[in-house]
């Protein structure tokens, strides 16, 4: 044992050199990402924001001059601000929508005992995301349209006379959106469900409270970071959506990122899309902050009492 | 301890059976689509005919369009287990001053819209004067992709035992022999679970692609919105269940051929 010590102790500082050399070498095989993300991501977004500012091209128009004309233009435009509230609440009520139905089905994957229940769970849930958004859309087509699933059934049991106006407006979507994103708040609830300790339930429940007061003094705000992580998820993912909005919302939904295809699809103005992209990062930055600050209070709070 | 079915219980297993159902119908309604005979949608279905898999083979549109996905979505899988797993390890295994920041900025595309690293990838293609070739789509579907496989590489690295490592290098094996033999099967798992992550999001991948196709050399996706915008009858459902199909496939057989050994190695 004495020996043993001894040997550690002169051992150790030739172990700790070789063990840096190591990770200094290591550390090289950052480098394809590296690149990788300089030039096909923090330089395309860095010349996307200076393209923002000015006038035209800075490639094939020499006269180019720093302007803030693009911003002025869509904050005096009710259009543009219609476009971006829309994005907005699309976004909001599909996030909320999406841990309503998320939230207990990440429950009930994470406390499956048997390891089939866990699997065909998953399953059910991974099924959905391998279909693809477009294929997901075209679903939600068929069964929201005017002679869709959803309005002949109704029609043919009498429940109404003329078909109900499902999609081509913001419902359709947000519809279809859950239906698209509900698989990615499942899949980070579950794993921090997952880690919450049952244990600590059942010392709840053991101590006079009910299943549900367990389940809401314990569970749910132990599970608050996986509830963040989901919701900013599938916000940033929805507030970036554009097939489901141009295929359900019809001419009733116009959003920043449809505004921005069409600025680079037909009216040929990168400046301008430029400009509509920042403001599309600027709102997902703020949200994301935000929300930050709300939980760190929510959470704060519960740490108290 | 197994919860008795009381009232509390029953509710909660019917809301779940319920959000099941949510989640799964739309996709089977798809497949009644694919092989019901009438010109548009319309239910409920009147009979079963694979017509509409012959004209969705038989459109060079979509044929062109879907080896275009394939093609594109394969050299992602490569180049993002290759990068991912390269980063993965400078992160966990090396001591990079800026590790955190590092890892924040490869996460980040996962937070951002999309639609703009597509946007802003398409304006710097035209800034530079490149236009928009095949290879400039797939590092834009690759940065999009690799979050996936740094995010899988990482996990495994954090909970497996650096004394395996230590172990094989006391009793003599050099830092290369170390990698191959001790670290790399170790990590494997991770990274062809985030390579088969990459792989979908690059074959489902829309916002990126939107902005980096040219006409005529279009991913499967793109095709089939474009299709959508004119067209809704059961050729879109039947180019579904293709995809749906080519995609299960491609997941089944990266698990069999490298998933399963490297699980046996375990």
């Amino acid at each position: 044992m004495a020996t043993d010590v001894a040997e550690q102790v002169t051992a150790a500082p030739a172990g700790t050199r070789q063990r840096a050399r190591q990770a200094t070498a290591v550390s090289w095989l950052i480098w394809p990402a590296l690149l990788l993300f300089t030039f096909f991501f923090t330089l395309p977004l860095g010349v996307l924001g200076v393209m923002s500012f000015l006038s035209g091209n800075p490639v094939n128009a020499p006269a180019v001059h720093v302007t803030l004309r693009h911003f002025e233009r869509f904050f005096s435009d009710a259009l543009y601000l219609d476009a971006l509230w829309a994005t907005l609440r699309i976004g909001v009520v599909t996030t909320l929508a999406a841990l309503l139905l998320g939230y207990p089905l990440a429950h009930l994957m994470a406390r499956a005992h048997s390891r089939v229940g866990h699997a065909l769970l998953m399953m059910a849930v991974i099924a959905p995301m391998l279909t693809g958004i477009v294929v997901r859309t075209f679903a939600w087509m068929t069964l929201l349209q005017d002679r869709g699933v959803i309005n002949t059934t109704l029609i043919a049991l009498g429940v109404t006379e003329k078909p109900l106006k499902l999609m081509y407006n913001e419902f359709g979507t947000i519809v279809a959106l859950t239906h698209i994103y509900v698989p990615f708040m499942v899949l980070t609830l579950a794993g921090v469900i997952g880690r919450v300790d049952e244990r600590l339930e059942e010392a709840a429940r053991s101590l006079g409270a009910t299943r549900w007061q367990a389940f809401r003094e314990v569970t749910l705000p132990l599970s608050l970071p996986g509830i963040l992580a989901g919701s900013l998820l599938v916000f940033a993912l929805s507030i970036s959506a554009y097939v489901t909005p141009f295929l359900m919302g019809g001419t009733d939904v116009l959003t920043l990122p449809m505004l921005i295809y069409q600025q680079v699809s037909s009216s040929f103005n990168p400046n301008f899309a430029g400009a509509l992209g920042v403001i599309l990062l600027a709102v997902s930055l703020a949200v994301v902050i935000a929300y930050n600050k709300v939980l760190a209070g929510l959470s704060g709070e519960e740490g108290l009492s | 301890m197994r919860p008795k079915l009381g009232l509390g219980r029953i509710a909660y297993l019917s809301v779940n059976g319920a959000i099941l159902f949510f989640l799964l119908s739309p996709i089977a309604i798809v497949s009644v689509f694919a092989v019901n005979p009438t010109p548009y949608i319309s239910f409920p279905p009147v009979g079963f005919t694979l017509a509409w898999f012959a004209k969705f083979f038989a459109n060079p549109d979509f044929i062109n369009a879907l080896w275009l996905s394939l093609k594109v979505a394969a050299a992602v899988l490569v180049l993002s287990m290759l990068i991912g797993a390269t980063a993965a390890l400078a992160l966990a295994r090396g001591n990079l001053p800026g590790a955190r920041l590092a890892t924040a900025l490869f996460m980040s595309p996962l937070m951002l819209p999309a639609i703009l690293t597509g946007l802003a990838l398409f304006q710097i293609y035209l800034l530079a004067g490149i236009g928009r070739p095949i290879w400039g789509l797939v590092m834009g579907h690759t940065v999009v992709a690799v979050p996936y496989v740094i995010r899988t590489t990482l996990a495994v690295l954090h909970n497996f035992d650096r004394r395996l490592e230590e172990a094989a290098a006391a009793l003599g094996a050099n830092p290369v022999r170390v990698f191959l033999e001790v670290t790399l099967p170790l990590i494997r798992p991770g990274v062809i679970a985030g390579g088969i992550f990459a792989f979908i999001v690059s074959f489902d991948q829309f916002p990126v692609s939107l902005f980096l196709v040219v006409p005529k050399g279009e991913t499967l996706p793109v095709v089939l919105f474009n299709y959508m915008k004119f067209d809704l009858d059961g050729a879109i459902a039947a180019a579904s269940m293709v995809s749906i199909a080519l995609a299960l496939t491609v997941v089944i057989l990266l698990e069999w051929i490298i998933g399963l050994r490297a699980y046996l190695k375990l």
